[in-house]
């Protein structure tokens, strides 16, 4: 059948979310909202000390209160270890605590009141062991080891092709040491006109979504286990899920919820399989919500990072060699990530036309909270680190930095760092389009620095989505899908997709979430993949639905279905004779077919289409409080099809605050192992003040591996932002910040020392 | 929260009587913001709680010699309050910066200044305003001077037995000009890193009559800088007075280290801001008649 | 335990609360009216914004029995039945929300914010809505939204 052209009347257009109404009235309900009959509440007594051993654990008199249904312990749960790549969370802490905050003991009561009250009855004593706090410490000889005993890794530890990747190699406390490259960096170094090497520091910060992590179990006589959950994968939760408790995963229902926030941090457990325990013990649905204080202090944030990078170039002031070293400091447990270790390493110096490269990736553990996945895992990091090298670079060579940039500028045909062929390189393009609008070569007044970083992220990654279509008798089309919006737009985009398809409108198509039991596998949101992993199993039951739609409009306009044309408004013709769409289901079920049904499945490898952005700063600093003032950004990102304006426009927007943050006002602050950043009044996040002007520019037209050239946006905007500030600190006042965040006594510390030194 | 029994008392002499009858087992609740936040902590364990909601003769703003503010106006009727505009500017703007806007619609002047958090912004323009607070037991009233009202971290001279009922402000001397600054670097939502109050009265040939300057998040308690004020007095008004005067903060306060910087960046900072409140109360006094 | 009365959207609502218990709590669980949020639980975020008397409040600060003979509006008393409120329909229109946990607090608050000054300049809504954090949107959206309301309800 030959295939419509693009209609253009759901594809691109700035529609309103599909669940739109639902969230602007207070209907759509979140997991904490759902209310079942019988439900308590359970909360979770934590360590106050990093690492220590458990001596005894009275919960008698908690058990006695009245209202308290059950009280666990270590000694109450099996000796499971859960996690999504390395096995090694238990369910309560067994004999030993590993971070302030790991999980001692566990209630359920009838109100979070009793429960508290019972937590302040249990009385743990605790010898203090010795502990270590930063991976440096962590992987000294003769460190206290977190985990000594071995740790079962599942299938996916693989570090990809030319990558050699060791776990749980014969250093103390590493999890994981991957070693990759290209080439042969040790001797282009050695080799080097001149060789630049910096090192920085990134500390952790919080993903920060406004819903806190929250789960509630329901135990039916039925045997099936009803989970409401702050999940953004239930089928992948649920896969860890059955395993860790001992039952099969039809037992399981994942029941659908809208999810406050996710931005990488919900694709763990949790609290999970306690909870499951809870319900057991207490016979009774148990809801548990984790207050901000347990997210800021036992959550799962971002690995905070050293990095060194050093970098060989040739008399042009061409790169030759990277060398990178890069530590993450994984926390207590490594199983809240589904790697062996972040792939922030692979864009490293991406935007860059780089010979030859060398990249050691350790992730470490240490007694402090467990890290997890956040927006772009290990991207931000490394890429700090990138983009201030490269400034620091250009700097000392007397260059222009966003002319040392294009000097170097990745183009079509160049290999990647790694090695590997990417495709669609519009790096120079994307850096003059941002450059043009943001008035790179104009004067800049008084006061003012300006500063460039730029970042390259394939267009999507790996994953696999499984979506089904359902057309009624009136010609409407119901999209089942397997795994929540969690504010992306992941719902209103696949609306769009198969409005598109068959040429329907918005008012045509309804999204459905269903459960884990009636949908197939879907990854859900992640590594920015949705648009294509979902785009293509949309792509590919709207193929199916045409097919046996044709054959339906065959039958009916008496020709061969190779006959039938649909056309853009959805209408088949043949011949001549035309049919309309609803006509054609009307006269389907007039024959006993009341709707048509289409499952479409997809699994999706990262693209060799890639994307890159580059974002220009212009900041001014008070030279008497070092206070910075980030005034404008530009941002140029190189796009493929838009699918909404608007949610596309979010991301960018969303992203970019979320930055922001990392690079002024967030960070994870540590004090003895605990995080001390505990409650939202010491853990600043950006307020609708803080924001600065923004002006985004994109480059259309370029072609995206998804359906219709559609390509992703969502880990694009956050990740390179904090060096194009921390550059545009440099050009206003010759201070270079390698740490994050921006501080103002660090700047007016800077000063200071420049002055002393002049 | 642990359980308590609350009590809501209709008049000042019921409420006087609960505190007296149950002594350090009661606390009383104002707009809440402090003492909800503290108790939902479990820091604090009350047996009784003492709301004074109904004592609604107690939120009025009254122009009398000044202001006599009610101390259960709330900071978002002080903001928006054209009295306080007119004869109190600096609180006005005080209030204005406080937290969020919801925060100010519950908290009152008078929980903030029995509340005694030396990060609040409230304490130090009342201070700089030469204000008094009121308070009444059922062993009298008594007025006390702002700057001798706060002892300690969260700590005041109230007596377990008192309710702060008034907040009194002087009638401002002529030809004064006021200033409010808080230093905010990380985010706008934030308590401040120094917070400076300032009042600068001009004599007609243009010289300083007096100064008055008060600093919130400098100490443990807000604090008075009597020798910066003491070293204005009769001095031009120009950048130099203000410059070689501010220098002499440092008598004065000592700044705690938090997440905002460290005790020695405070410093620096208490001199910087208190130089530019001088500069910018002066010129509003030089301005026109109606202070900002 | 005292017996409360108040006014929850328009609707007069008698209940036994315990002396220490919650606004948010009794609006969430006792009313079973889910659409006000718990976040921080300290007053900052403002997932929990509520009017009480049209004023903006952080519910989970006030105790219900502060609430007693009041008038609250939650987010389930905006729209009127279907018809959603200018601002409802803002929001919707330009993009002012992603996953929504704290566009009721958003929405209540610039309802008091148009409420209070129906031309509010972009300084205006910037100052009026500090205290309503949301992770997702940058804010721009927000902004954008709340404008086109006020532009929208003007007289």
């Amino acid at each position: 059948m030959a295939e419509a052209s693009r209609t253009g009347k759901a594809l691109g257009q700035p529609v309103k979310r599909v669940d739109g109404v639902a969230k602007v009235t207070g209907r759509a309900r979140y997991t904490g909202d759902f209310d079942v009959p019988g439900v308590i509440v359970g909360r979770c007594l934590r360590s106050p000390h990093p690492s220590a051993r458990i001596v005894s654990i009275d919960t008698r008199q908690a058990k006695a209160l009245p209202g308290v249904h059950a009280v666990l312990t270590g000694a109450d749960v099996p000796d499971t270890l859960h996690g999504r790549l390395c096995r090694d969370v238990p369910i309560l802490a067994k004999g030993v605590v590993r971070f302030v905050g790991d999980r001692v003991a566990a209630v359920a009561a009838d109100s979070i009141d009793i429960a508290e009250t019972a937590l302040e009855l249990i009385e743990v004593e605790y010898e203090p062991l010795p502990a270590v706090f930063t991976a440096e410490e962590a992987m000294r000889p003769g460190a206290p080891i977190l985990h000594p005993e071995k740790i079962e890794v599942g299938a996916g530890a693989a570090g990809g092709h030319h990558a050699e990747l060791l776990m749980y190699p014969p250093i103390p406390n590493v999890i994981s040491r991957l070693r990759l490259g290209h080439g042969d960096a040790a001797s282009a170094l050695a080799g080097a006109h001149r060789v630049f090497e910096h090192s920085f520091t990134v500390p952790g910060v919080h993903q920060g979504y406004i819903e806190p992590h929250a789960c509630v179990v329901a135990i039916g006589a039925d045997g099936i286990i009803d989970i409401w959950a702050a999940n953004k994968g239930p089928h992948i939760a649920r896969a860890q899920m059955a395993p860790a408790i001992g039952v099969p995963e039809n037992r399981l229902r994942f029941n659908p919820v809208y999810i406050g926030g996710d931005f990488g941090g919900k694709g763990s457990l949790m609290d999970l399989v306690l909870c499951y325990h809870l319900a057991l013990a207490a016979r009774r649905p148990i809801k548990m919500v984790m207050t901000s204080f347990e997210e800021l202090t036992a959550g799962n944030p971002r690995h905070s990072a050293s990095i060194t990078l050093r970098t060989g170039l040739d008399h042009d002031a061409k790169i030759q060699a990277i060398d990178a070293r890069i530590v993450f400091n994984g926390g207590a447990y490594a199983g809240f990530i589904p790697g062996p270790t972040l792939h922030g390493y692979s864009e490293l110096a991406g935007t860059y036309r780089v010979p030859h490269c060398a990249i050691e990736v350790l992730r470490v553990y240490t007694n402090t909270v467990p890290r997890g996945h956040m927006r772009s895992p290990g991207a931000p990091q490394v890429q700090f680190a990138v983009e201030s090298h490269i400034d620091m670079i250009a700097h000392e060579w007397g260059l222009d930095p966003l002319e040392f940039r294009r000097r170097n500028a990745i183009a079509e045909g160049d290999p990647t760092p790694l090695g590997e062929q990417r495709r669609h390189m519009r790096c120079r393009e994307t850096i003059d389009a941002g450059a043009r609008v943001f008035g790179w070569d104009k004067p800049r007044p008084p006061g003012v620095g300006r500063g460039v970083s730029i970042y390259e992220h394939p267009s999507g990654s790996s994953g696999r989505s499984t979506v089904v279509l359902t057309m009624g008798k009136d010609g409407r089309i119901t999209i089942l899908l397997g795994a929540p919006d969690q504010g992306a737009g992941f719902h209103t985009m696949a609306a769009q997709l198969v409005a598109e398809h068959f040429g329907l409108s918005m008012t045509e198509v309804d999204v459905v979430l269903g459960d884990t039991l009636s949908t197939g596998f879907e990854s859900g949101a992640g590594g920015q993949r949705l648009t294509m992993t979902a785009g293509q199993a949309i792509a590919d039951a709207a193929g199916k639905m045409k097919v046996m739609l044709a054959a339906l409009a065959a039958e009916r306009l008496n020709c061969a279905p190779s006959d039938v044309r649909m056309d853009a408004d959805g209408s088949f013709s043949a011949s001549g004779t035309i049919i309309d769409l609803k006509s054609l289901m009307d006269w389907a079920a007039s024959r006993g077919k009341a709707s048509l049904s289409a499952k479409g499945e997809s699994a999706t490898k990262p693209p060799d289409v890639t994307g890159f952005v580059a974002h220009f700063a212009e900041v001014e600093v008070d030279r008497e409080t070092g206070q910075v003032r980030v005034r404008r950004i530009v941002t140029a990102h190189d796009i493929g099809t838009v699918i909404n304006p608007i949610l596309h426009q979010g991301q960018i927007e969303g992203g970019l605050v979320q930055a922001l943050g990392q690079a002024m006002c967030e960070q994870i602050v540590l004090k003895d192992g605990a995080v001390i950043t505990a409650l939202l009044g010491d853990y600043k996040l950006p307020t609708i003040m803080d924001i600065p002007e923004l002006e985004t520019v994109l480059l259309p037209g370029g072609p995206g591996p998804a359906p219709f050239e559609t390509a992703a946006i969502g880990e694009m905007s956050n990740v390179a932002v904090p060096a194009a500030i921390t550059n545009a600190v440099f050009d206003a006042v010759g201070v270079r910040l390698v740490e994050l965040p921006v501080s103002p006594e660090r700047v007016l510390a800077g000063m200071s020392e420049k002055a002393d030194a002049a | 929260m642990t359980p308590f029994t609350y009590l809501e008392p209709a008049s000042l002499e019921e409420a006087l009587a609960l505190l007296a009858q149950h002594g350090d087992e009661a606390k009383l609740i104002a707009g809440g913001t402090g003492l909800v936040n503290m108790m939902k902590q479990r820091l604090v364990r009350p047996e009784f709680v003492i709301g004074l909601r109904a004592l609604k003769p107690l939120a009025d703003i009254a122009e009398h010699d000044g202001l006599r503010i009610g101390a259960l106006a709330t900071l978002r009727s002080l903001e928006s309050s054209a009295a306080v505009r007119r004869a109190a500017p600096l609180l006005a703007e005080a209030c204005h910066h406080v937290a969020t806007v919801r925060v100010r619609s519950m908290a009152t002047l008078g929980g903030a200044m029995a509340h005694a958090d030396p990060n609040l912004d409230t304490p130090p323009a009342l201070i700089a305003l030469d204000g008094q607070i009121v308070a009444r037991s059922r062993r009298g009233e008594r007025k006390i001077e702002a700057d001798r009202f706060f002892t300690g971290y969260f700590e005041t001279v109230l007596e377990p037995d008192e309710i702060v009922t008034e907040i009194l402000i002087p009638a401002q001397p002529a030809g004064s000009g006021t200033a409010f600054l808080k230093f905010l670097p990380a985010t706008h939502d934030d308590y401040a890193t120094v917070s400076v109050a300032a009042r600068v009265a001009l004599r007609a040939d243009g010289s300083i009559a007096e100064a008055r300057v008060a600093l919130g998040a400098s100490a443990t308690v807000p604090v008075r800088a009597t020798a910066v004020e003491a070293a204005l007095a009769g001095k031009t008004s120009d950048e130099t007075s203000f410059h070689d005067a501010a220098a002499l903060v440092l008598r004065s306060i000592d700044p705690i280290a938090d997440f905002r910087g460290s005790a020695d960046y405070k410093r620096k900072m208490a001199v910087v801001h208190v130089r530019r409140a001088l500069t910018e109360a002066a010129a509003r006094a030089r301005g026109p008649a109606d202070n900002r | 335990m005292r017996s409360l009365k108040l006014t929850v959207n328009g609707t007069p609502v008698v209940r036994e609360v315990a002396d220490n218990r919650l606004l948010v709590d009794f609006l969430r669980e006792d009313l079973k009216l889910t659409g006000t949020k718990e976040s921080c639980g300290v007053g900052v975020c403002g997932a929990c914004t509520v009017l009480l008397n049209g004023n903006p409040i952080s519910a989970c600060l006030a105790l219900a029995v502060h609430a007693d003979g009041g008038q609250v509006t939650t987010i389930e008393g905006v729209a009127e039945g279907d018809r959603l409120h200018p601002l409802q329909e803002a929001f919707l229109a330009h993009g002012g929300f992603q996953c929504g946990i704290c566009t009721p607090g958003q929405i209540l608050a610039a309802k008091a914010l148009l409420e209070a000054n129906p031309h509010p300049t972009r300084a205006e809504i910037q100052h009026w809505m500090m205290g309503n954090l949301c992770r997702c949107t940058g804010y721009y959206k927000i902004i954008e939204s709340i404008a086109a309301a006020a532009g929208a309800t003007g007289t």
